[in-house]
């Protein structure tokens, strides 16, 4: 597990993933990795907990994207929770929200994935 | 469905101007550089795509950056490089001003970072270099690239902005050091200062100044100086004369009531103005000389005025060390004090010592000699040192002469009082002395030491009581004064010395009874101790038995001088109602005894004075004129206008003990005046007439009964 990575957990099949630090290139790297691999075991919902990124670059969210596409092919879904106000703002802008949900808690996005 | 999640450049061009509009916004909420910086490099990577960055900022009053915020990169490899302004990329971009892209590799310090392109932008304060924002390796999905134009002057635009707030924080922080700065220095200064605006009400003030108006405070700032100072009517005169006038104004010892304190200040008022040379307020500046007058006052008790001044005036008299000179050295000592104290009560011996050293100290001062010590009951004073002059060993003499003779008057007050007088012997010698301040830096005295301080202490022992011994050395320097009078002793031989010392004895006025002094002094001893609650028996009538006495006196052609012991009888006639009312004469005749013995009055004449005393006793028993005389004088009022108002008195004075019907006291008055008659012809001629007619008066008063 890389360093942007804190933690990886369950909770009613959700896969939660703690970041942080940058989501960028690496960063965005090594969510994917997690996703895939996880993805290979047969999870299709996952949930970021961005407590700790407190900023992302469009090359981090393209990596998001890309894994909005994959999940997509699997009838799966990803969602987002405790977002800074930039980075909420840079998903926006980056059209990442007409692909994905940012949630407010994480029961919140439990509840809807 | 792929291009529709394509991320197409009007998306980060749209992102970079809200990032832009985001730092624009935000700029000018922090207030602290190191988050400022932090803000500007973090959000400028993220909206550039670069993988991580620095922001170097310079160091005040140097041509050195050092790291104001790093993101995602590991800066622990730049530790201890020195980033000089005028050297490598950054001098580059000292000079051109501008954002660019550049080869990390080209630059030796930032290759450390194993980075491998970078785009720098310039932070700017005016036109001069403060600081650079460095972002490292554009991310792209392909890998690391170099950072393109567009970033170039999306990043000129961010530290544009970014140096903007910059330049406001530092502005803020240099005004709130500046003001950190003047308030401490305002705060630590000893001299109370407080300023007002235009509209007169004090807007800064220091400790010191709160301390000097004894206000708290939340009860001055705000307030019109003339709401502050309502109790210093020139206080607020010079304060807006500075306002009206715009001059500087000085005053000194001014005194200053502030809430129940007095304090002397020394005050100076100035016009406050801008930088236009506007008047915007005033400054008040107060030195308050509380602590030099303490000072003064503390030292003024070892040392004369002349003495403090000098010593204030020039501090290098208050060095440790000592040097060799001439000096006259005083000593004095109670005779019998030890004795005397076994019998007083330890505070009547500390009261007795305060107010003697009290009365002699002054007499040292006025002749500029320094109390050097006080050793239980005696004086040791030093004249020429540390100063001297050609009156020193004069004034010494006149010192102990004044001494002696200021302590008769003392002692009739304390025999008076009947307390034991104080006898003192007084030593003078004059010689060499080593005088300086010893000690440690902690406890130093000003003193001086020696064999000639010796000898004159020896000299001191020597002298009985009431006497002056001085060496010959001292009379050699005083001889030629009219003034001194000496009688030549034999030689004395002293501890410490092999040949006998010569010696004389100062001769001084020793007054013989002063019958004055005497009145004055009984008269304050009745006011202070008649029983309050006598009506009759009060210092009024002793005075009014003191006046009738002399008065009678004269006109029976008494001499003058036996007036003046008449007179003194009269004042003493009634003392013995102090102690004890029924036999008071008795008692009265014993004080007289035992205080003119004590007051050098001639023991021939003391029984003239307690046989007019007990002459006075009812019924009234004179044996020669002179008590005549007196008991005339206490019975004067028994044909006087005043009669009845002193009778009623009597009266009073009588119900104390025992009640009397109207009747039972007319009936003694009658019985009283019928059996009274004056001795004296002047008093006969006087009052029998008017003493008939007050007799005549109660024997018709009591017929109506």
């Amino acid at each position: 597990m890389s360093d942007f990575i804190t933690s990886i957990k369950e909770n009613n099949s959700i896969v939660i993933i703690e970041t942080n630090g940058y989501l960028n290139n690496v960063g965005g790297e090594a969510v994917s990795a997690v996703v895939y691999e996880k993805m290979a075991q047969g999870q299709t919902k996952f949930l970021i907990n961005m407590a700790a990124t407190k900023i992302v670059n469009s090359i981090g969210v393209s990596i998001l994207i890309e894994i909005i596409e994959k999940l997509q092919e699997v009838n799966g879904k990803i969602g987002y929770y405790n977002l800074a106000p930039i980075v909420a703002k840079t998903f926006n802008i980056m059209g990442l929200t007409k692909y994905s949900t940012v949630y407010e808690t994480e029961e919140a996005a439990v509840n809807d994935l | 469905m792929a291009s529709e999640f394509n991320i197409n450049d009007l998306q980060l061009k749209y992102l970079e101007l809200e990032t832009l509009l985001d730092i624009t916004n935000e700029l000018n909420s922090f207030d602290q550089i190191s988050v400022l910086l932090q803000e500007i490099l973090v959000k400028s990577c993220g909206v550039l795509n670069a993988s991580s960055g620095l922001i170097l900022i310079e160091d005040d009053n140097s041509d050195v950056l050092h790291i104001g915020a790093d993101f995602n990169i590991d800066i622990s490899v730049l530790k201890g490089l020195i980033f000089n302004k005028r050297k490598g990329i950054i001098s580059e971009i000292n000079e051109s001003r501008k954002a660019r892209n550049i080869e990390i590799e080209d630059d030796s310090f930032l290759s450390k970072t194993q980075c491998k392109f970078g785009l720098i932008a310039p932070f700017l304060d005016k036109k001069n270099l403060v600081g650079v924002i460095i972002l490292f390796d554009k991310e792209s999905r392909l890998g690391l690239s170099p950072f393109h134009d567009a970033d170039a002057n999306m990043l000129s635009a961010i530290a544009t902005q970014a140096s903007v707030a910059y330049n406001n924080i530092k502005l803020i922080e240099n005004i709130k050091e500046a003001k950190t700065f003047n308030d401490n220095v305002m705060q630590s200064i000893v001299t109370g200062v407080f300023t007002t605006n235009l509209m007169g009400e004090i807007n800064h003030i220091n400790r010191a100044a709160i301390a000097i108006i004894n206000l708290d405070k939340e009860n001055v700032l705000g307030n019109h100086y003339e709401y502050v100072f309502e109790s210093n009517e020139y206080i607020t005169q010079l304060i807006t004369k500075c306002e009206l006038e715009s001059v500087t104004i000085s005053e000194s010892q001014i005194l200053l009531e502030c809430n129940g304190k007095s304090t002397t200040v020394n005050i100076s008022v100035s016009p406050l103005m801008n930088d236009s040379n506007e008047p915007i307020g005033s400054v008040v500046a107060m030195e308050d000389l509380s602590n030099l007058d303490k000072l003064k006052s503390t030292f003024k008790k070892y040392v004369s005025k002349q003495i403090v001044d000098q010593l204030l005036e020039n501090d290098e008299m208050l060095n440790l060390g000592g040097q060799e000179q001439e000096a006259t050295i005083l000593f004095s000592d109670i005779r019998g004090f030890t004795s005397m104290s076994e019998t007083m009560a330890p505070n009547e011996v500390v009261e007795t010592l305060n107010d003697y050293f009290n009365l002699m100290i002054e007499i040292i001062f006025k002749y500029n000699g320094t109390l050097d010590k006080i050793i239980g009951d005696a004086l040791m004073v030093i004249y020429g040192a540390p100063n001297s002059t050609e009156q020193d060993t004069e004034n010494a003499v006149l010192t102990a002469i004044e001494m002696q003779e200021k302590l008769i008057q003392f002692n009739q007050d304390r025999i008076i009082n009947l307390k034991q007088p104080i006898k003192i012997g007084i030593g003078i010698n004059r010689g060499k002395v080593i005088s300086g301040n010893i000690g440690s830096k902690q406890q130093m005295n000003f003193t001086v030491i020696g064999d000639s301080v010796n000898l004159a202490s020896r000299l001191c022992s020597v002298a009985a009581a009431d006497e002056i011994i001085v060496s010959g050395a001292v009379w050699k320097k005083v001889k030629y004064l009219k003034s001194f009078k000496s009688k030549k002793l034999t030689p004395v031989k002293v501890k410490g010395k092999v040949k006998p010392i010569e010696i004389k004895e100062i001769q001084y006025n020793r007054p013989e009874f002063q019958y004055e002094l005497a009145y004055e002094k009984i008269e304050q001893f009745l006011l202070l101790n008649l029983p309050q609650q006598y009506t009759y028996h009060t210092i009024d009538h002793v005075r009014d038995v003191v006046i009738q006495s002399e008065r009678i006196a004269k006109k029976e052609k008494i001499d003058k001088s036996i007036i003046q012991d008449i007179k003194l009888a009269a004042w003493l006639h009634d003392v013995g109602y102090i102690w004890e009312p029924q036999r008071h004469e008795a008692r009265g005749a014993e004080y007289a005894t035992a205080i003119l013995n004590e007051m050098k009055f001639p023991k021939s004449k003391i029984s003239l004075i307690t046989g007019m005393i007990m002459a006075t006793k009812i019924p009234q028993s004179p044996k020669n004129h002179y008590e005549q005389i007196i008991c005339d004088a206490d019975l004067d009022y028994l044909g006087r206008d005043d009669y009845d108002t002193n009778s009623n008195n009597l009266l009073q004075e009588i119900e104390l003990v025992k009640k009397l019907t109207p009747k039972e006291w007319l009936q003694i008055q009658e019985k009283f005046l019928k059996a009274h008659s004056y001795f004296t012809t002047t008093t006969q001629k006087l009052r029998n007439q008017n003493k008939n007619i007050v007799l005549n008066k109660i024997q018709q008063q009591l017929k109506n009964k």
